[in-house]
């Protein structure tokens, strides 16, 4: 026996599904091989729950009877899980909406004129009285005339 | 005596039914079909979700949920593969997805081992192996070392090494189980076993310390 085929057998061996001979030539194997004695070693942490075959030997009570019944706390979290990931979707694309429109009307808010322009056009001077293009000048006024 | 003969014959039809034409029953709306269907798998459904969790409680519930799922989607069953992989394939998406769920972090083996499970330790150390196998039938210790010590891989290097090493599945069956690629599962399975031979050294470091 080799080594592949010793460690193929491990699984059978903790079973106890191999035939006397075999088992003899593996047990004869892992004497010989020390990599493989480790192997099995290793393997046989595992081994009571990866390959053990009846459920009484992992502690286990079984139910007697199966009953086809559905049970609330074996489905429910899964629908609530779902659905609660929906809600958290839906909550932060509705603090983004929100956030969004805030910034937004902030912004206008902040640099939008007082008055718009056809406003300023057709009342040339704002509620203060104080003209929009500056001061009319004096109809006699000589400054200009020099 | 023909009579006799029929009438047995029909009797075993009726007891050992193949899954099919139960299947075919179910789907006529016939639950009690289903039921025995689910009787005939429930010890191997139930024996898998004890190789994923170590609470029978989970494992029990589990079982539970992966009938209710099987019985909702019978009409995509295919014909062409057995009743028995389908369901395999539901029970592991399933544990899978309650491991995700629990998204518990792997956790490191510390020290705080009781005194029969540094006794086992010792006694994996130093035995035969014909003693191992022996006193693993006995000892509920060593079915709770082992899942201590499943528990601190990922939950896919765990899925993987419970498919393959358990139920003997192939790279290609576990891949269209779980719907991955054959490369992810390769890879899940070298790192899962690098990590059980560390964690397998750090026993050995910890049980020269403790002593039985």
């Amino acid at each position: 026996m080799n080594c592949f085929e010793a460690r193929h057998d491990f699984p059978a061996f903790w079973r106890r599904e191999l035939s006397a001979d075999r088992r003899a030539a593996l047990n004869a194997h892992l004497d010989r091989c020390a990599k493989c004695g480790q192997a099995f070693r290793v393997f046989a942490l595992t081994a009571p729950v990866l390959h053990c075959e009846s459920a009484a030997v992992s502690g286990a009570a079984a139910p007697r009877e199966f009953t086809f019944e559905p049970r609330a706390r074996a489905s429910a979290p899964r629908i609530n899980a779902s659905y609660g990931a929906r809600r958290r979707w839906l909550a932060m694309c509705a603090s983004a909406l929100i956030f969004l429109a805030a910034s937004t009307g902030a912004y206008f808010a902040a640099s939008a004129p007082a008055q718009s322009l056809s406003e300023a056009l057709t009342n040339p001077q704002d509620q203060s009285g104080q003209p929009l293009f500056g001061p009319e000048l004096p109809d006699s006024s000589d400054d200009l005339a020099g | 005596m023909l009579r006799l003969a029929a009438s047995r014959k029909l009797g075993w039809r009726l007891v050992s039914r193949p899954d099919d034409e139960l299947i075919a029953d179910a789907l006529s709306g016939q639950p009690a079909a289903f039921s025995e269907l689910a009787m005939r798998h429930r010890a191997r459904v139930e024996r898998l979700c004890q190789r994923f969790f170590s609470d029978p409680e989970i494992a029990r519930d589990l079982a539970q949920e992966c009938f209710i799922r099987a019985y909702t989607g019978l009409s995509t069953y295919r014909k062409e593969l057995p009743f028995g992989g389908w369901l395999r394939a539901i029970v592991t998406n399933l544990c899978y997805d309650e491991l995700r769920r629990r998204r518990r972090r792997p956790e490191e083996l510390v020290g705080d081992f009781t005194a029969p499970e540094v006794q086992w330790m010792h006694l994996v150390s130093e035995a035969t192996p014909e003693q191992i196998v022996a006193e693993a039938e006995q000892r509920r210790e060593a079915h709770a070392l082992a899942h201590r010590l499943l528990e601190t891989l990922k939950p896919e290097d765990r899925t993987v090494v419970i498919m393959k090493d358990s139920e003997g599945m192939n790279v290609r069956e576990i891949a269209q189980a779980m719907g991955w690629s054959a490369a992810k599962v390769k890879i899940r399975a070298f790192r899962a076993r690098q990590a059980m031979r560390q964690q397998a050294e750090r026993l050995q470091i910890a049980r020269h310390r403790l002593k039985p």
